[in-house]
């Protein structure tokens, strides 16, 4: 009996996804569900963008419109194009603080899971404390700080501040226990690899997937940022697209608000990171434990 | 274990985060105590120099925040809020976790993409759009299902419904990221007792996930009790949200409508105190299990 | 065990903060105490640099017109989210000592800004254009003392639009006064029960205040050396309860504005009237571009009548930071903005607003092309603008303006009276002046 399990489950196992069972259709159905109630309103969104600011509020909301090109040109000729400066902006505080957020969560999650020192647990609770206080709390005296050493109103006061997250460094110290046998750290040290070499080369190493995760959250969360860098910046030309955009939904109480040009710009900057999430998906697909010696 | 070989290499690794711990979380944390004991003083119209000064008060600021009814009306919307959004978005996450994990589901890339697409949405664009979807004259669901979705307790579900949309893809891939790291040698000797998809899942799988998911829910309580961008998004589309419906609102209307920084400081400690001790609270209950690591 | 260590741990950041924080203090806390050495610094060689935080659209190109003609001083201009978000904003560069050097400051945030101390007065440099604005408007940079604290740049006298062609179907007349607007009210709700004929809007402090003041409300005013505080005075409570009537009759609408909702309703023509500002030919034609040609424009309606009495929404002016070592080139950029006939030329053509100076307002020609079928439009703005009256605002609007929604949102949602909620923006700004201790006459 217990042989006959074993068969069908290897079978299975090499016939992938494609086995079916008896209520086999059902978990399929209940993540497409999942999926429509997620794409819906992105879906809403797309369709609002292809409206010209006077179809937005007189056609039906789920008929296409016939501005979409319009949108996006006039979107890109705003301002001489200053779309593509926030835009350049955005990329440059999510991708940078995204790359450190996911090289000093890792470095410190690998040293939290795979080593024993006094105060250790205090510091890593003081770490993940830090997420007890809102991050409309921190703003201003941040950007009081920043004033005080002359780098508020540049890229490093938006920079800097969000490369620590406490969520990162959990995460990668979960990571890192799951994914580092101790016994592959025990025979490198026998072996006389230094502690550096062992933690770049063999440890780092194991924990991509835990830190493709790490770096895609981060990345979103600055990308999305909206209070920190409206507080930090007084220049427009650093604006990231959040707060850029912002100017055009508060244009002031006596100017419209360009409802078109902000669902565009909207839609267009959801696009890197749908393009981001398809390219780093791959790194799933080797699961932790096949790297693992176990 | 041996502490010696390995000396101060822990302390240097973590070194990064702690300093930027410091910079950017302790002394902004230690300026807000600082704001929260202080006031301004104006003598007579209160305009031009020297009309103004900065006092000490002690904890004046705290006594009136902790006496403020209004602020603990707003702890009881948060409450229930809290408890719908939690319940239902961790609910979902570890359902679809489960579900992409279980390797028999079609679509499975799509699906983990599309649910996950929300995360990508800014909270304030996604609340907006929210909004638009449950305005009367406009929404398309409304076709579908009739109700007043800002009326005076749909709103809190509406509310909900957006912070749900928003969460459940990203704690679903901190699960599922967790699954993929449980080695897969447990789920085939489990099969070859005989357990079904579903048994695993219930005896093996979310066993080893609860560090993961006592995590998310810890995670998610403090993101709950700062909840902030949805009710502020859709206060201005309904009259059934009042500007200090939730304390972080309170302390935003303090120091950036209001220009009370000194009250917004004193309520944002009050309000990351009973953060801790809620959070604590849930890890005192299933404290055994919390913090293990695998 | 565990939650033992988390203890501990809070103790020890607790530690660490306070004594970092003792540090950070000394340093950061108070940089509103030297804001006379900031000036004093020496006179900078080569050209003055300023920077100048506007919402208004376009401003680069008008700022490019003085930077090509005025190789000394050159400004930059930085394009901010409007409202009150940049007035929080501003503050805040302020007390953390790196405010621009030049601001637009919506007129009832000029107040704050002077309590903080974050603007400078400009009296002598301005003493030249002073002739150049009403009496009503310069009172707002003012606030009724000796020193100038800002430019005034633009103006929102109160008017009533409404949709022509409706009125023609339903056989309404143009109200006149407040009363036959009611009646007009009640008729479009029986001859079409689907429109209104208008909307009161909770989240709008700024066109109640409008209203208010067209009923003569003096909500602050100076005597001496105190404030006298008086939001629920007696025109204000009469504005108050004639709209919270109308709304619990079902006459009027609670739509707020600027909403998708209200957006939509404008579109499908469910909306007679909206009374508003000058300014609101540009809303109305971003967003509901069809209804082109079918709006008109009418003096607002009277509380008696054969008045001819007019509120303010919205305006702002051009105010110099307190701390800038620029102040001269500063204050000359800002005249020359607002007072100059090519400056104010462009201001309104690419900024679309409606200009503060006397003369620039009746030179006003051609009609916005929303409303080219109102030729006299600017014609008929002038005459409102000379009957408008404003009143001094005080050093915490933002307090007033948030009771002000809090209050008439759950005045609409309870079906409570309105001059309840008026009476709760009184009491707010009262408590809150007290609080901070301003000198209040009673």
């Amino acid at each position: 009996m217990a042989g006959v399990t074993a068969a069908t489950a290897h079978r299975r196992r090499a016939h992938g996804a494609s086995a079916s069972r008896p209520w086999g259709v059902a978990p399929t159905a209940l993540l497409l569900l999942g999926a429509i109630y997620c794409l819906f309103p992105v879906f809403w969104v797309l369709i609002a963008a292809t409206k010209s600011p006077g179809e937005l509020f007189s056609t039906s909301t789920l008929s296409f419109g016939t501005g979409f090109f319009d949108n996006v040109a006039e979107l890109f000729a705003y301002r001489d194009g200053v779309f593509w400066l926030w835009a350049a902006n955005t990329l440059i505080y999510a991708g940078g603080g995204a790359l450190l957020s996911t090289a000093v969560s890792a470095v410190s999650g690998y040293a939290l899971a795979k080593y024993r020192f006094p105060g250790r647990n205090a510091i890593f609770n003081l770490l993940i404390g830090g997420i007890l206080v809102p991050a409309v709390v921190l703003a201003i005296p941040q950007y009081l700080l920043f004033s005080e050493i002359g780098l508020a109103d540049s890229h490093w006061a938006v920079l800097l501040p969000q490369i620590l997250h406490p969520y990162g460094i959990y995460l990668a110290r979960v990571y890192a226990a799951a994914a580092i046998p101790d016994s592959l750290l025990e025979a490198g040290r026998i072996d006389g690899a230094g502690e550096w070499h062992l933690m770049s080369r063999v440890a780092l190493p194991l924990m991509v997937p835990g830190m493709v995760t790490i770096f895609l959250f981060q990345f979103v969360a600055i990308w999305n940022n909206f209070l920190l860098p409206f507080i930090m910046l007084g220049d427009d030309g650093k604006f990231p697209l959040t707060v850029g955009l912002y100017t055009l939904l508060a244009a002031g109480a006596n100017q419209p608000a360009l409802y078109n040009l902000i669902l565009t710009g909207a839609l267009l900057s959801i696009v890197p990171l749908i393009a981001l999430f398809l390219t780093m998906q791959r790194y799933w697909k080797t699961d932790l434990s096949s790297g693992a010696v176990k | 274990m041996k502490r010696s070989a390995r000396g101060a290499w822990p302390y240097l690794f973590l070194t990064p985060a702690i300093v930027l711990f410091t910079l950017f979380l302790a002394v902004p944390i230690a300026y807000t105590v600082y704001l929260a004991m202080r006031r301004t003083r104006v003598s007579g119209l209160g305009l031009g120099k020297g009309a103004r000064r900065e006092v000490f008060v002690g904890f004046d600021n705290f006594a009136a925040a902790l006496a403020d009814a209004e602020l603990w009306q707003g702890w009881l919307r948060v409450l229930g809020y809290g408890a719908l959004v939690l319940g239902v978005m961790l609910g979902l996450a570890l359902l679809f976790a489960l579900l992409l994990d279980s390797a028999r589901v079609r679509l499975a890339r799509f699906s983990r993409i599309a649910i996950f697409l929300p995360y990508a949405v800014p909270g304030v664009a996604a609340t907006l759009l929210w909004g638009f979807l449950y305005l009367p004259s406009l929404s398309p669901i409304r076709a579908v299902l009739d109700v007043d979705y800002l009326g005076a307790t749909t709103v809190t579900y509406s509310m909900a419904n957006v912070a749900v949309w928003g969460g459940v893809g990203f704690n679903m891939l901190v699960l599922y990221t967790a699954l993929r790291a449980i080695p897969r040698d447990l789920y085939e000797a489990a099969r070859l007792d005989g357990a079904s998809e579903v048994q695993i899942a219930l005896r093996v799988k979310i066993p080893m996930l609860t560090p993961a998911i006592v995590l998310t829910t810890v995670f998610s309580i403090i993101a709950t009790i700062q909840v902030f961008t949805e009710p502020t998004a859709l206060r201005p589309l309904t009259n059934t949200i009042s500007s200090t419906w939730s304390p972080l609102m309170k302390v935003y209307r303090d120091a950036f409508v209001t220009g009370d920084l000194y009250s917004a400081a004193a309520t944002s400690i009050v309000i990351a105190a009973i953060s801790l001790v809620l959070s604590f609270g849930f890890l005192r209950v299933v404290r055994d299990r919390a913090f293990r690591e695998g | 065990m565990r939650t033992n260590r988390l203890g501990a741990a809070l103790a020890v950041a607790l530690t660490v903060t306070c004594m970092s924080g003792a540090l950070v203090s000394c340093g950061s806390d108070e940089p509103a105490e030297s804001p006379e050495a900031a000036p004093a610094t020496a006179a900078p060689q080569g050209p003055a640099k300023l920077t100048y935080w506007t919402w208004a659209p376009n401003m680069d190109k008008i700022v490019k017109v003085w930077n090509d003609a005025n190789p000394d001083i050159q400004v930059t201009v930085s394009k901010q989210a409007g409202g009150d978000d940049a007035a929080a904003k501003y503050l805040t560069a302020a007390k953390a000592g790196n405010p621009p050097d030049l601001v637009q400051a919506e007129y009832q945030h000029l107040p704050s800004f002077i309590a903080a101390d974050a603007v400078a007065d400009l009296k002598t440099e301005t003493a030249p254009i002073k002739g150049e604005f009403s009496e009503g408007l310069w009172n707002l940079v003012t606030l009724g003392t000796d020193a100038v604290y800002g430019i005034p740049q633009d103006s929102g006298p109160m008017m009533l639009f409404y949709r022509k062609d409706l009125f023609d179907k339903h056989g309404i007349e143009v109200p006149e006064t407040w009363q036959e607007y009611a009646e007009a009210a009640r008729t479009v709700r029986k001859k079409d029960p689907k429109a209104y004929l208008g909307t009161f809007s909770s989240k709008d402090p700024g066109a109640f205040t409008g209203l208010a003041q067209q009923a003569g409300a003096q909500w602050w005013s100076i005597s001496g050396e105190s404030w006298k505080v008086d939001v629920a005075d007696e025109p204000t409570r009469k504005v108050a309860d004639y709209w919270g009537g109308l709304v619990k009759e079902d006459a009027i609408d609670d739509v707020p504005y600027f909403t998708p909702e209200w957006n939509k309703a404008l579109n499908d023509g469910r909306l007679l009237t909206w009374p508003s500002a000058v300014w609101a030919p540009g809303v109305l034609s971003s967003n509901a571009p069809k209804a082109k040609g079918k709006w008109a424009v009418a003096p607002l309606p009277q509380w008696n009548a054969g008045e001819n009495f007019s509120g303010f929404w919205g305006g702002s002016s051009t105010a110099v930071s307190a701390r800038t070592p620029h102040k001269a080139a500063a204050a000359k950029f800002a005249t020359w903005l607002n007072t100059d006939p090519k400056a104010i030329d462009l201001l309104v053509k690419e900024a679309a607003i409606y200009p503060a100076t006397t003369k620039a307002q009746s030179a006003l020609g051609e009609a916005p092309e929303y409303f080219s079928n109102q030729p006299d439009f600017w014609q008929q703005a002038a005459a409102v603008s000379a009957g408008a009256r404003g009143f001094t605002f005080g050093p915490n609007v933002g307090v007033t303006y948030n009771a002000f929604k809090d209050g008439f949102d759950k005045a609409l949602q309870d079906g409570t009276p309105f001059s309840a909620a008026v009476q709760a923006m009184q009491d707010a700004t009262v408590a809150d002046m007290r609080k901070s201790g301003f000198q209040i006459a009673s």
